[in-house]
């Protein structure tokens, strides 16, 4: 081995290393470009991936289109419209060009004359300037000089056009230039007028084409192409300045707002590049002013990932609301209404909070306001008579010692003063109780509990069901709103005979039996079924807002049934929120008074004050005979399993267990939903829920689920709100606690849907941060839209009506109402109520649905429906808002100026008549004329009274196109054609029509409007003449 | 040797940076075109009576004609003009050999994918005496319905279809008849007249020509069915539906018979 051999310098090499390490530095290069251009910016990816799909969308988006538009463009029609434009341009061509050939002459010479003109017009202003400023006379005077020298100065202008130069001063340049521009004015006038007919041709030509390619038009097309052409790769924000909100979601979520509606299909599968899917909700919340954040949560700065952006990370406070809770965003907001439009799932959850009894137990702002209310006045009223006795023992002794003769004058004199000044003010105070038993009176109508009365119990129900019941509500009728409770045997013992022994006692009247068949079908028929159903299983018809009677029989006694089905509000003994006791016969007759309570007779004998003296039910009267209430009640009774027996019960009478039961009852909050004796002033026994979805998540106890909550991902509010609705126990698990330590909150056996809407309704249950301009707190008609939705939900309308676009009623979900003979026989719709009727009309109505005092066994206006508008017994504040709100709907003006009409002559009067009476108009064969024999027949309200309930502009709205207001009407289409610019009948029309030139809906319209009983007089004979005549 | 690890180096980082560059692409397929929006005329496949399979039966009734109702018209006196005895409702009638009128039949399943030809022909449904005439029709979907009045006094048309367009038209005295298709396959739709409740038809809306209304002799036949095996299913609008299979092959004549019991 030689040196040179064993020089290292020759032998070893550095590649190997080298190699590596300019690997790893090539490679970490490589990594750091990577990172900074994708790896913390991954939203490069997804806008380059959206330029790319979007614009294969849009080529093959173009060609379906496009062979539509092709074979629209090639129809007749445009063909003609293409003909005509071309025509008339062609017809207006000579004239325009000679239009257009002066206008060319004239543009140049303008502005050929424009430059010398102006420069002088400087200078003289310049000159003018200098005046102003100018102190001394004599220098005004020299600059004044100027400018005269100035305008007198000629020069020479030459003007395209003109064979030579002219001189001209300032003023004549001044009079052609203004000359020449007015000319050019009146030419380009011209020539509009001339072009106008082309113009109008291709307008509607435009309109052919848009009004018949229902998706986005090649053109719209065109220019989002062109729009994407100038695609940079940027990030893209909405900045809100005043809330310093930031908003980069839009950086992914490309498509959000393209005109064009995207879809997950159409972007090759990508969800996130899909349009917003309610171009609607958008207008209204438009994101510039909105942001995205503040509606679906999520953290609209972070950009770095997926999971940062959507916020589901522990330390972001507001993650990204999921899809099934997306509407949590809307309630933030929206926190004061119960229906919001657009948020069916919210609403959901409301209205299950609000008819499930969840505000029974936990209290929530807006909810149950009116139990609060009715507390809190008699605490009031309480508090107010204390002070007044008070003063009033006050002045007594200040008399007392005024009238002591060691009292000096001077003191007994200011005594004296004082005691007349206190009772004075106590006179005050009377007036303020008043105005509070006045509110009283009003809640004692609006106040609802969820649940029955159970002050009732040992009247309306057999002793043994009770126990039964309360074991578990959900096995013995499915889906009550009833939860089941956690109770051992003892427990529903001790309940059981609470309840029992502490009901009231009461004489019932005994009732004839009913007949159960025609008690059927009144049950079907005349609307019990909008609120209750019947059938269990696959059998179950009717509604969800109230209970379901496939049981009824098991449970009730015949002779309370009736009477509640008679009328549902009677009670037995009225209460005394004041004395806070349920009166009896005796104290009535302490006062030689008759024991008579009703909402006519609401005043306690014994202090005055306002009693409740109706049942808490929302449930109304639908004014039926005695008799159709035993029919009913009969039918009920019949409804049972056969097979159903009920172990005895005598330990309910067991007086050492009512005690326990008490405190039982308490414990659970079963006054939260019912009526109870002694428990009247009970408070909710719940958590208050306003801004539970913004309660720090460590304050929600997931008790030993948190760590196996925080493994799946649900320690969040959603997941504890799900598991806790899903099952109510769960938080119980694997503890070691004593039954009273134990959660109370009952099983309400929710459906998935059911916790998704509750779900979010709480998500979105918020301590907001939004500045007040974000709240929906119209100050314009829509709150009435708000405060009326409460009372619309509370009584259940819209189990009736159509309110609102797009609802269904129960009546379109049963099979009897599907027959072309029972579909005409669905309430009315309300869809456009506030337009059609006279608002006083309407309080009279809901009011009194009998338009009448003494005969109300029918219905006011529709008598010849099987369905009845019930008596709600509504308190005025009710009413008003209720009329409010279907004026707002239809965006009628407050107060209310009814519509005038034009007078009628009597040859129109005459001619009018003839038209309803006549064969060929079927007016009369359907509309009652308050003809009982007529009337016994007809199927349609009665016109002849029309001018006090409908608006005229509705009506002749109307009967121009009724299919177009309420699909299925019984109303036919077609009566009316146009003529030329007004409706004439369509049908044949009686002589005197002859020669009649004005509107004939008009003319129908204002006859119904001036319609007087001489008229109604004059009608019925001559309907009763014509129906002879062939 | 040092050539060969500088040049695999090289050839590395390229390789790297090829990928780096791919990486980011994402392999997404396109997704295929559209279809072209069908034509709304119809198709063109018709019957072939020549070589197809005729079907033909009867529906048989069990019992005596029930008592119907007679139609109380006294209300309008017009009607009541119109009959020289009291008109009875035509809900059930039985032929004089114990047979059902008015009973539709039709292939409610089994036939190969094809738009059928929509005849140009109208079927008539006129009022006359307030009554619907005839008290049954069958109708292809697009086929047009000639809606005739024939009685000196209005009527209203008001079918109550469930998943085709509503309409309900007044019609005067006189006036031309009204022409109305509908688009959707619908078995059956009600009719009714608002001003004379008992007026009643129904129509029976299919998506092909296959069906038929049994007459004064109670036989149906539809003719012209491809081989094939078919649910052949009898409405009646007192007596429901019925359903019976039925397989032929080319050139076949099957019968398929109903009974309904009162």
């Amino acid at each position: 081995m030689s040196d040179q051999e064993k020089d290292p310098v020759v032998h070893s090499s550095l590649s190997k290393p080298l190699f590596i390490w300019s690997a790893l530095l090539v490679l970490s290069l490589v990594w750091g470009l990577y990172d900074e251009m994708y790896g913390i910016r991954p939203w490069k990816g997804y806008e380059a991936r959206f330029e790319k799909l979007y614009g294969r969308y849009l080529k093959q988006a173009k060609l379906p289109e496009g062979e539509l538009e092709r074979q629209i463009k090639s129809s007749a029609e445009y063909q003609r419209l293409t003909r005509e434009m071309n025509a008339a341009a062609a017809e207006a061509a000579p004239a325009a060009k000679a239009i257009d050939e002066k206008v060319n002459v004239i543009v140049p010479q303008i502005l050929a004359l424009n430059d010398p003109f102006q420069e002088v017009r400087s200078h003289i202003g310049s000159l003018t300037y200098q005046i102003e400023v100018t102190r001394s006379e004599s220098g005004k005077n020299s600059l004044r000089k100027q400018i005269e020298e100035l305008k007198q100065e000629t020069r020479k202008i030459q003007l395209p056009g003109w064979a030579e130069a002219k001189e001209m001063k300032f003023d004549d340049m001044n009079v052609l230039l203004l000359q020449m521009k007015a000319q050019k004015a009146d030419l380009l006038q011209q020539r509009v007028e001339i072009m106008k007919k082309t113009t109008e041709i291709s307008k509607q030509r435009d309109e052919y084409l848009t009004d018949r390619i229902p998706g986005a038009s090649t053109e719209t097309l065109t220019s989002v192409q062109n729009s994407l052409d100038k695609f940079d790769i940027q990030i893209r924000q909405i900045h809100i300045k005043d809330v310093d909100l930031v908003d980069r979601c839009e950086s992914c979520h490309l498509g959000t707002r393209e005109p064009v509606q995207l879809t997950a299909a159409s972007m090759g599968g990508e969800q996130v590049f899909a349009s917003h899917p309610n171009k609607e909700l958008l207008k209204i919340h438009d994101p510039d002013k909105f942001g995205c954040t503040p509606c679906h949560g999520g953290n609209g700065v972070a950009l770095s990932s997926v999971t940062k952006a959507h916020g589901y990370n522990k330390y972001w406070l507001w993650p990204l609301h999921h899809k099934e809770n997306i509407e949590a965003g809307c309630q933030q907001c929206h926190v004061k209404e119960i229906v919001t439009e657009m948020a069916p799932t919210l609403n959901a959850g409301r209205e299950i909070f609000r008819l499930r009894g969840c505000m029974g137990c936990h209290r929530y702002d807006g909810f149950d306001r009116e139990a609060d209310e009715m507390s809190s006045t008699t605490q009031q009223i309480h508090q107010l008579d204390q002070q007044k006795a008070e003063w009033i023992r006050q002045a007594g002794f200040d008399e007392q010692k005024a009238n002591n003769p060691r009292t000096s004058d001077a003191d007994a004199k200011k005594l004296f003063q004082e005691s007349n000044d206190l009772k004075v003010r106590s006179t005050g105070i009377d007036a303020k109780i008043e105005q509070l038993d006045m509110r009283s009176r009003s809640l004692v109508r609006e106040v609802k509990k969820v649940g029955p009365s159970l002050k009732e119990v040992r009247m309306k129900l057999k002793k043994e069901w009770i126990p039964v019941w309360l074991k578990d509500p959900h096995n013995w009728r499915e889906g009550t709103k009833m939860p089941t409770f956690r109770l051992d045997d003892y427990e529903i013992q001790a309940i059981a005979a609470f309840i029992w022994q502490s009901g009231v006692t009461g004489q019932l009247a005994q009732q004839k039996p009913g007949d159960p068949v025609k008690g059927k079908e009144a049950f079907e028929t005349r609307g019990c079924m909008a609120c209750h159903s019947m059938g269990e299983g696959a059998q179950k018809q009717g509604g969800t807002f109230a209970a379901n009677l496939s049981r009824e029989g098991e449970k009730a006694n015949y002779d309370y049934i009736v009477r509640w089905v008679h009328n549902p509000r009677q009670r037995t003994e009225p209460y005394c929120a004041y004395e806070k006791k349920d009166l009896t016969a005796e104290d009535y007759s302490k006062h030689n008074l008759p024991f008579v309570f009703d909402l006519e007779h609401t005043k306690c004998p014994n202090d005055g004050h306002e009693l409740q003296v109706q049942q808490m039910t929302p449930m109304p009267s639908l004014r039926l005979t005695e008799d159709e209430a035993r029919d009913i009640a009969s039918y009920l009774m019949t409804k049972k399993h056969d097979n159903a027996t009920y172990q005895d019960a005598g330990y309910m009478d067991d007086p050492n267990l009512k005690n326990k039961g008490l405190a039982l009852v308490r414990f659970y909050g079963c006054a939260g939903c019912h009526e109870i004796s002694g428990l009247e002033d009970e408070q909710r026994i719940g958590t208050e829920l306003t801004k539970e979805g913004s309660k720090p998540i460590e304050r929600l106890d997931f008790a030993l689920l948190g760590h196996q909550a925080e493994e799946e991902g649900w320690e969040t509010h959603k997941g504890f709100f799900e598991h806790k609705l899903a099952d109510p126990a769960v938080y119980d698990q694997g503890k070691e606690k004593a039954k009273q330590d134990r959660l109370k909150m009952p099983n309400f056996n929710f459906s998935k849907p059911d916790i998704d809407a509750v779900t979010t309704f709480l998500e979105g249950s918020v301590d907001s941060t939004m500045p007040a301009r974000y709240f929906y707190a119209p100050a314009d008609q829509r709150q009435d839209i708000i405060e009326g939705w409460w009372v619309v939900r509370k009584y259940n309308c819209m189990g009736c009506h159509r309110v609102h676009v797009g609802q269904t009623t129960v009546f379109d979900t049963m099979a009897r109402y599907q027959d072309p003979d029972w579909l005409e026989q669905k309430p009315p719709t309300l869809i456009g109520e506030g337009a059609r009727v006279n608002p006083e009309w309407l309080m009279g109505f809901l009011n009194n649905p009998a338009l009448s005092e003494t005969d109300t066994d029918r219905d006011g206006v529709r008598r010849y429906l099987h369905a009845r508008m019930p008596t709600f017994s509504f308190s005025d504040g009710e009413i008003r808002k209720l009329v409010r709100f279907f004026q707002a709907l239809s965006s009628q003006a407050a107060p209310f100026i009814a519509q005038q009409v034009d007078p009628l002559t009597d040859q129109e009067r005459t001619m009018a008549r003839q038209l309803f009476t006549s064969e060929g108009a079927p007016c009369l064969k359907c509309h009652m004329t308050g003809d009982p024999k007529h009337d016994a027949k007809a199927t349609a309200p009665n016109f002849t009274v029309a001018k006090d309930r409908l608006q005229p502009g509705w009506t002749k709205r109307w009967i121009l196109d009724p299919a177009m207001m309420a699909p299925g009407t019984a109303m036919p289409s077609g009566l009316f054609k146009r003529d030329g610019d007004r409706w004439v009948f369509a049908g044949p029309t009686p002589a005197s029509f002859n020669g009649y030139t004005k509107d004939q809906a008009d003319l129908l319209v204002r006859y119904m409007f001036q319609f007087t009983p001489e008229e109604l007089n004059r009608l019925r004979s001559s309907a009763g003449a014509g129906a002879g005549k062939p | 040797m040092k050539k060969i690890w500088i040049g695999a180096g090289v050839a590395f980082a390229l390789t790297l940076v090829g990928c780096g560059g791919s990486s980011n692409e994402t392999a997404k397929t396109d997704t295929p075109a559209a279809t072209t929006p069908a034509g709304g005329a119809g198709g063109d496949a018709v019957p072939d009576e020549a070589n197809g399979a005729t079907v033909t039966g009867k529906v048989a009734f069990d019992g005596a004609q029930p008592k119907m109702a007679t139609i109380d018209m006294s209300d309008k006196p017009v009607c009541v003009k119109a009959h020289t005895t009291p008109v009875k409702s035509e809900e059930v009638i039985v032929n004089g050999n114990h047979t059902l009128k008015n009973a539709f039949v039709w292939v409610k399943s089994g036939l190969p994918d094809k738009t059928w030809k929509i005849p140009a022909s109208s079927v008539e449904l006129d009022q006359t005496g307030c009554m619907y005439s005839p008290h049954v029709i069958g109708v292809m979907a697009g086929q047009n319905i000639e809606i005739k009045n024939s009685d000196p006094t209005n009527h209203n048309i008001h079918p109550a279809a469930t998943v085709n367009a509503d309409f309900n038209q007044s019609q005067s005295p006189g006036a031309p008849a009204i022409m109305k298709s509908y688009p959707r396959q619908e078995v059956m739709i009600p009719v009714k007249c608002n001003v004379h409740p008992w007026m009643r038809a129904y129509i029976g809306v299919v998506s092909h020509p296959f069906f038929a209304v049994t007459g004064d002799d109670g036989t149906f036949t539809i003719k012209g069915l491809p081989p094939g095996t078919y649910t052949i299913e009898m409405v009646h609008e007192k007596y429901g539906k019925q359903e019976q299979q039925v397989t032929v092959g080319a050139k076949d004549s099957k019968t398929v018979d109903f009974s309904v019991k009162s």
